[in-house]
């Protein structure tokens, strides 16, 4: 995010402030420790605390028991990890995630800028546009899947507009193209939050930028290129760190979409994965370690790509 | 991006202290005679809730102080889940009339079952109710933690119409041999009758295996389980005859791949299914249906092939806080006169001995439901071994890959399923 | 990057601002406009398409894959509508899923404001911590915290099929309270620095200067916390083992798993129920979408 380091503004004089040792124990408006506070403890409950009993799970031997019940529950280091590691399924799925995220980032990207420059201009039907798009934003997976599922069956009509093209096995269970759809449908699904960012990112962009582009002879494509492509970087680096990490903790739609993971587990993602083994297998140990592994790599490259995008 | 590394660490460091398993040691009473209210659930088919919803006024009527709440839980894909995450948290009921075989080893592991044999006279009531098959559902330290309620013995349901337009004698198809099935399923692709002649799901969840693999094989060992003795058992002739058959059926493409949705047998995509005496009230009036046992490799009579049990059963929970009330409702629900309530509303079969000689009226008035019934006596349960549901779905993927994709060689994967079953079923 | 000078939020709706360039001139401005308006209708149907699908197919009596299938003329019916409502009570199933996100929504208004402006224009001690942290949540998938969440939510907090147990967890939303952080700071500065010459307490300026200023900020931080309580279906369906509690979204789940098989257009029967419960998101967005206008999240974008 483009403004992690701007620190609150310090007002320039503060006439009449002593700067006692609250200010210095505490900040100068401590106040704000009060104003924080209940989203600090609901953090604290219902995220921390979680989160850490998830890491030190991932250290131990452990499944859930009832209460009451006496388990033993060895410390054994790293094997949860190595074992995670080493499964294949646990890599394919990290690999499937990688595809994903090739195809749906940069379509994400493209589109959304693409179609907000298109509804930023005086059109007619606006609104109706506007809403199109949003609408696949704000309806559950769980209803717009069913049509997707219908659509794209063997006998759906997508195949049968494609006729002799239509792949075979189907898109579904095709394992080259399970991924993919579903980067598709994801893609279709969240453009309107995207949509969204770029047309607010675009009122940042000056008139007189593109004014002064066209008195200098440019055509409308290299004024996007050169005028509102680079206006909007923030933006762009929102959008891109905002789409990784919903693709990258990706679980209702390979869920739903692909039952157990797909063709030989060609449409699991990591998080489907960690369900599977956590929660219907009951080896709590192993799944959280994935979840570790999966929240590290998600915070690495988010912090990398922050770099390499706001590198100005 | 210092604020950031230092606040995750600090955050899952301090706080992984605190994680020490967190919660107390519930109050539920170790002693097995507490009386009083008691909350159970049931699954959310229709008519079971009918018969259950029955049940329950019935023993609220008799029992006015020990009241019980019956609430549905989804039958879906996800009940066990529910109940895995109910025990964990201490809040499941005290029954649960809808206990996956599969799942018992996983719950018991998890402390969450109480064993039927401290009861008295527990193990000598399930036995006499059940008689021989409740072998099947003992744990491997010799008690029963669930008792055996109702079964759905898997057999071909084929549709009378679509075979008469194949051109195959609707009225005794050739089945029960592999080349015999093949061959009405070629006739039944080929003349366009139906899409797929059998269409089982392709999913790839752990239980679908169920439904294809295990029925057929059940019939092809003669009544042997996917485990036994902590060994995988199907790397064998048996194992082997059982899966080519079903992988040349989806290579001639006489099952389809790719998952349906709704139902392909009531929409006559698919001319035949396997499935439990369950749908006949399903596909009653829609279908004209007729039913076989499932097929083996040289053919077997009726009387004597086995089939997949598809089995529900009914646990007592730990959580639960009057227990002698549970045991009294579960003696009170799986008595003769309920189980034939039972066979009555939903058509199930109650997984008693002899069942066709205990309700001969209900059997001559249902003559479609007897075939069941006598089928009912020769089934074969999932294996109550440890890590039960991360074997099948092994297996499940395995197969998957070989028998409906074609990937890999069939007996490549049957091997590969049972070295790593074997490790996986050795684990205590 | 060049920046406009920092705008004033709480400005009239900007539904009526200028386009990204000036006034059109030669022929090739209309041809570009031309082509605009093709592909954006191209988009809208390929947006809308599914959706149409889905409405139509849950009207008919038979399932229709076909092309043909695509623009029927016949078979309309409303039995898969009235076969959902007998088994799943729509109105009652409603009504939790109004309370749940109520709840949500509600939460985050009060205290992700309250936080969001502390975050913005406060100088506290743990700030950045807490910042941080913020940014955190949003990375970390819901399913690796689920069970200890709900062990500590069931066990040690008791509130298994409560509304407040199914609001806990999503009770105050962290994106809510980043959109409320770069709104707050995006306010001049001069505001802030004048009362507090002239001697105003904090909790004074909080309430008279930035709460007036903040709705357009709201109305954007509320419909992104709609969607997630609105659609989430593996809480609640953890959480509630009570119909009569339970929100759309799991009810309708269940009906698809378990009852949809027997309809006699299965499809049909999935179809409508996806209607059900995407109609009541659309219906209050499409409401809402006037007032909600891109300048507030443009504070979220800026440099």
């Amino acid at each position: 995010m483009t403004t992690t380091t701007a620190p609150a503004p310090a007002p320039s004089r503060e006439p009449g402030r002593r700067r006692s040792r609250r200010t210095a124990l505490l900040g100068r408006q401590p106040l704000g420790i009060a104003f924080a506070a209940p989203y600090a403890l609901f953090l604290a409950t219902v995220f921390a605390y979680p989160l850490g009993l998830a890491v030190w799970i991932s250290f131990h031997d452990y499944f859930f028991a009832a209460p009451g019940a006496t388990v033993p529950r060895p410390f054994v280091g790293f094997d949860n990890y190595v074992t995670v590691l080493s499964d294949a399924d646990v890599r394919q799925s990290f690999v499937n995630v990688g595809i994903f995220l090739l195809i749906n980032v940069p379509l994400t990207v493209v589109l959304a800028l693409l179609l907000a420059t298109a509804l930023n201009t005086a059109i007619r039907g606006r609104t109706f546009f506007r809403v199109s798009y949003y609408v696949p934003y704000i309806t559950a997976s769980v209803a717009v899947v069913a049509v997707w599922l219908v659509l794209f069956s063997k006998d759906g009509l997508v195949n049968q507009l494609l006729g002799a093209l239509a792949p075979d096995p189907s898109w579904l269970v095709n394992e080259t193209l399970a991924m993919p759809l579903i980067a598709v449908f994801v893609t279709w699904k969240q453009l309107g939050l995207y949509i969204l960012l770029y047309l607010a990112a675009l009122q940042n962009v000056p008139k007189e930028l593109y004014e002064s582009a066209q008195v200098d002879g440019a055509t409308r494509w290299q004024q996007m290129r050169n005028v509102t492509v680079p206006g909007v970087r923030p933006a762009t680096t929102l959008v891109v760190i905002l789409a990784f990490i919903t693709g990258a903790n990706l679980f209702t739609e390979p869920y739903l979409l692909t039952g157990g993971g797909g063709p030989d587990g060609a449409s699991a993602s990591p998080v489907l994965v960690m369900y599977q083994k956590g929660i219907q297998q009951g080896n709590a140990d192993v799944a959280a370690a994935i979840g570790v592994l999966l929240v590290v790599a998600v915070l690495i490259v988010s912090l990398v790509n922050r770099r390499l995008l706001e590198r100005d | 991006m210092n604020r950031t590394a230092t606040a995750a660490a600090l955050l899952t460091v301090a706080l992984g202290a605190t994680a020490c398993g967190g919660g107390d040691s519930g109050g539920s009473s170790d002693d097995l005679a507490t009386k009083g209210p008691i909350k159970i659930w049931l699954s959310n088919n229709p008519e079971e809730l009918a018969w259950g919803k029955a049940m329950v006024a019935d023993w609220n009527a008799a029992h006015p102080k020990e009241k019980v709440t019956a609430q549905e839980i989804p039958a879906g894909k996800s009940s066990e889940e529910v109940i895995g995450a109910a025990i964990t948290a201490g809040n499941a009921p005290c029954l649960v009339y809808n206990t996956s075989p599969a799942a018992v080893p996983q719950f018991q592991k998890q402390g969450g079952l109480v064993a039927l044999d401290d009861f008295p006279g527990g193990a000598d009531y399930i036995e006499s109710r059940s008689g021989d098959t409740a072998e099947q559902y003992k744990s491997p330290d010799g008690k029963y933690y669930q008792l055996p309620w109702k079964s759905n013995p898997v057999m071909i349901f084929y549709n009378k119409d679509l075979l008469k337009k194949a051109g195959v004698d609707p009225e005794n198809p050739p089945l029960s041999t592999y080349d015999d099935f093949l061959a009405t399923s070629e006739k039944i692709v080929s003349s366009g009758a139906a899409q797929a002649a059998i269409w089982p799901s392709p999913a790839s969840e752990f239980f679908q295996s169920w439904f294809d693999f295990y029925p057929l094989y059940a019939a092809q060992s003669g009544g042997k389980q996917l485990v036994e003795d902590g060994k995988a058992t199907f790397n064998d002739a048996d194992g082997q005859a059982v899966a080519n058959f079903w992988a040349e059926m989806y290579e001639k493409g006489y099952s389809q791949k790719e998952a349906a949705s709704g139902d392909v047998f009531a929409d006559e995509k698919a001319a035949m299914a396997i499935v439990g005496p369950w749908a006949i009230a399903v596909y009653g009036d829609k279908v004209d249906w007729g039913a076989a046992p499932v097929p083996t490799e040289s053919g077997t009579s009726p009387e004597e092939t086995w089939t997949f049990s598809d089995a529900k059963n009914v646990a007592i929970y730990s959580a639960c806080k009057a227990k002698g009330t549970a045991w009294g409702l579960l003696k009170f629900s799986t008595s003769k006169e309920q189980d034939g309530s039972l066979l009555d509303k939903t058509g199930q079969m109650p997984l008693r001995s002899d069942l066709e000689s205990a309700y001969p009226d209900y059997f001559s008035s249902h003559p479609d439901y007897e075939q069941f019934a006598a089928q009912a006596a020769r089934t074969v349960e999932v294996p109550n071994v440890p890590n039960s549901i991360e074997i099948w779905q092994t297996f499940r993927d395995n197969y998957s890959n070989a028998v409906i994709f074609g990937k890999e060689s069939v007996d490549a994967a049957l091997q590969k399923s049972a070295d790593e079953i074997d490790k996986l079923a050795g684990q205590s | 990057m060049t920046q406009a000078a920092p705008r004033v939020a709480g400005g009239p709706a900007r539904s009526g601002h200028s386009p990204a360039e000036p006034a059109p001139g030669a022929g090739r401005a209309a041809l570009g406009s031309v082509l605009r308006m093709v592909a954006l209708v191209l988009g809208a149907f390929v947006f809308l398409f599914p959706f149409y699908y889905m409405l139509v197919q849950s009207l008919q009596d038979e399932s229709d894959t076909s092309v043909g299938g695509a623009l029927p003329i016949g078979g309309w019916t409303l039995d898969n509508y009235s076969d959902i409502n007998s088994r799943v009570d729509l109105a009652g199933s409603l009504v939790n899923s109004g309370i749940f996100t109520g709840g949500v929504i509600l939460g985050t208004v009060v205290f992700g404001v309250l936080a969001g402006y502390a975050l913005a224009r406060l100088h506290f001690r743990g700030q950045g911590m807490l910042f941080a942290a913020m940014l955190l949540v949003q990375l970390v998938p819901f399913q690796l915290l689920m069970i200890p969440l709900y062990v500590m939510i069931v066990r040690n907090y008791g509130l298994a099929d409560s509304y407040l147990g199914m609001i806990l967890p999503f009770a105050i939303n962290s994106t809510a309270v980043f959109i409320f952080r770069q709104f707050f700071l995006q306010l001049p500065e001069d505001l802030f620095s004048a009362a507090r010459i002239d001697g105003a307490g904090e909790l004074r300026i909080l309430w008279s200067i930035a709460l007036p200023l903040v709705r357009p900020a709201l109305l954007t931080a509320v419909l992104i916390t709609f969607i997630g309580p609105w659609n989430e279906f593996l809480w609640p369906f953890l959480i509630t083992k009570d119909t009569d509690m339970q929100p759309l979204a799991v009810s309708l789940a269940n009906y698809l798993s378990n009852v949809a098989g027997r309809a006699s257009n299965p499809y049909g029967a999935i179809l409508a129920g996806a209607c059900v419960l995407a109609a009541p998101a659309v219906a209050l967005f499409v409401a809402f979408q006037r007032h909600f206008t891109t300048s507030d999240l443009g504070s979220g974008v800026k440099g």
